[in-house]
């Protein structure tokens, strides 16, 4: 039991991060989409740069500034340049995965995965599990308890009003995907140098996309998603379980989704996107 | 600009740009079999960008045109492989079947969205997954195939395969079907009262729906559609090209669509144009990454950044509330 219960935090950990990015993102009204490149760059950026420095912790920050430049171009693309959020996180989901895939080649001489790096070990991976869970409740209370927590939240809700309070939507949502990119990257970083000590192509296996689904199960609260991730992390680490038993892996591997699915017909109790979640401003 | 990015990334990559290119434009339009290559890729581009921009006009974001793309492919290669009838039956029937499939899968999220106002990109990211996943499980799981070597169907009954435009290349009659859609589908947005439905949904749905549109109804017809025509291209893919479902059928043409529906301006006519400049970088790529040395994958790596950089407002209308 204990066996699973560990599995289980290192499959939710990952999703708890990206869950969160994509919490503080929606509040503030971008829908990223651009999440599974995030996941994608930082697990990357973070193996290159332990590969290339002999350090998992410059890695790990590598990833962290990696993700925020992918999110950061997402929330300049959506406010500064009228381009539609959702087609610009497609954009960069593609950017990411070429680009990844492109500097594998390049930087590791050989395509598909890259050769074993320092990684974080035990001691960082627990850090990192804990981190997931401070940062649900420290984001809870950022946003319902701080002042800038409301701007973001009326950002995400009427960002006209935000404006005839003198506050500039365009940028506290530029700042909500730089603090998104920052989760997202250690989350990425979680999943080469924390569960692994490699990338490889594909290795975050749509995360960012469960991600969502997590939100929005989770109701657009940090809390709600972080308690969303974890189940699905639990579902993923049930899969080898019942694997055994003859449940089909790929109906496991598409519960999150389908749980998606069904919050938004709002059976599960109605859920509510934020007003000005995806919209874009002006 | 993005010719600049990608002469970067080659020389990143230790080639020199001008052979880079050069092994690419040879790679795609370098001999007949080069230059038919490259129209199989246009073809199956064309189908996926065709149903993106065919939502977008309607103001909806169909991120879903690969699910759809897959389902069709899926319940084309089941049709296919279990009919054993003459191919003016058999084709029909296996395109149809294709057009289903990609029309159901669009159809949920339109549905989604129409009953219950539920995010349509999300409902169509989420169904993309689910669409992968449920062909991975039939075809190796339930419907395995005996003769097959991987995750795919049995092959198709020769009859049954699109006939060639030209002999002995992978290049069918899909190129031609493609462009009679894209001039029909001009002429809907044109000319017809429904294609002015549509756009007016699209472009100003509060008028619209002042007007008497039903604007619930619209997203509906208009998902389902869309992901009718994915789904023709990928059964398309499976009577001409790989005469058989296999869940590698796509590189991901449903996400290259939406570069190759913008840079089309989402007119359908000039997406035939976009389909085959897109469809060179396809074909090239594999060559330049033979000839030059340059991995493939910057070809996606640039896919990507001209969607960004081609995203304006000009094409895609603002979402607005409610969605």
């Amino acid at each position: 039991m204990s066996g699973f219960l560990a599995l289980a935090l290192v499959k939710a950990t990952p999703l708890i991060f990206a869950a969160l990015a994509g919490t503080i993102c929606e509040r503030a009204g971008i829908l990223n989409i651009a999440l599974e490149g995030a996941l994608t760059v930082a697990a990357f950026a973070a193996v290159a740069v332990s590969f290339a420095t002999g350090s998992p912790l410059l890695g790990l920050l590598a990833a962290v500034l990696a993700s925020m430049l992918l999110c950061a171009l997402l929330g300049i693309a959506a406010t500064r340049f009228g381009v539609d959020q959702i087609v610009a996180g497609t954009g960069l989901n593609l950017v990411a995965a070429g680009g990844t895939a492109f500097a594998l080649v390049v930087i590791f001489g050989q395509p598909g995965a890259s050769p074993e790096v320092h990684a974080l070990g035990d001691g960082g991976e627990r850090v990192l599990i804990v981190c997931a869970f401070a940062c649900a409740v420290l984001l809870q209370i950022v946003l319902d308890r701080t002042p800038w927590g409301l701007r973001v939240r009326a950002c995400g809700e009427n960002p006209r009003a935000l404006l005839s309070a003198g506050v500039d939507p365009r940028r506290l949502r530029v700042v909500a995907t730089l603090v998104g990119g920052a989760l997202a990257g250690l989350g990425g970083a979680f999943l080469s140098l924390g569960e692994l000590d490699i990338y490889s192509d594909g290795m975050t296996a749509g995360r960012g996309f469960i991600a969502l689904a997590a939100v929005i199960f989770g109701r657009w609260t940090p809390l709600g998603a972080a308690g969303a991730a974890l189940a699905f992390g639990a579902l993923s680490a049930l899969q080898f379980v019942l694997q055994r038993a003859g449940v089909p892996s790929e109906l496991m591997q598409a519960l999150p989704y389908l749980a998606a699915l069904a919050a938004l017909t709002g059976i599960v109790g109605r859920a509510r996107a934020p007003a000005a979640d995806g919209v874009s401003l002006d | 600009m993005l010719l600049a990015i990608a002469a970067g990334a080659m020389a990143l990559a230790g080639a020199n740009p001008i052979d880079g290119f050069a092994a690419l434009l040879r790679g795609a339009l370098g001999g007949t079999n080069q230059i038919c290559e490259t129209l199989v890729q246009t073809t199956a581009l064309l189908f996926p960008s065709l149903a993106v921009a065919f939502a977008f006009r309607a103001g909806l974001f169909n991120i879903g045109a690969e699910g759809q793309l897959v389902m069709g492919g899926l319940c084309a290669g089941l049709v296919g492989a279990a009919l054993a009838m003459p191919g003016w039956i058999a084709i029909p029937a296996i395109l149809v079947a294709g057009a289903c499939g990609g029309a159901a899968w669009g159809g949920i999220a339109g549905a989604l969205r129409a009953r219950f106002g539920g995010n349509e990109v999300i409902a169509t990211l989420m169904l993309n997954i689910i669409a992968g996943l449920l062909a991975n499980y039939l075809v190796v799981g339930p419907l395995h195939a005996p003769d097959a070597t991987g995750a795919e169907t049995s092959e198709l009954p020769t009859s049954s395969w699109l006939p060639l435009l030209i002999p002995d290349t992978r290049l069918s009659i899909a190129l031609v079907l493609g462009i009679v859609l894209a001039a029909i589908l001009a002429y809907v947005f044109r000319s017809t009262v429904f294609g002015y439905e549509l756009r007016a949904a699209g472009d100003a749905p509060e008028a619209a729906r002042r007007a008497g549109i039903d604007l619930p109804r619209t997203a509906f017809v208009a998902m389902t559609l869309s992901g009718a025509i994915a789904g023709f291209g990928g059964a398309t893919i499976v009577a001409g090209v790989l005469h058989r479902f296999d869940v590698e059928l796509s590189p991901g043409y449903g996400f290259i669509a939406i570069a190759v529906a913008l840079v089309g301006g989402l007119d359908p006519l000039w997406i035939v144009l976009a389909s085959f400049v897109f469809g060179i970088l396809q074909s090239g790529s594999l060559s330049m990454q033979a000839f030059a040395h340059v991995p493939k994958d910057v070809v996606t790596f640039v896919e990507g950044l001209a969607i960004l950089a081609l995203a304006t407002r000009r094409f895609v209308a603002p979402r607005t509330a409610g969605t």
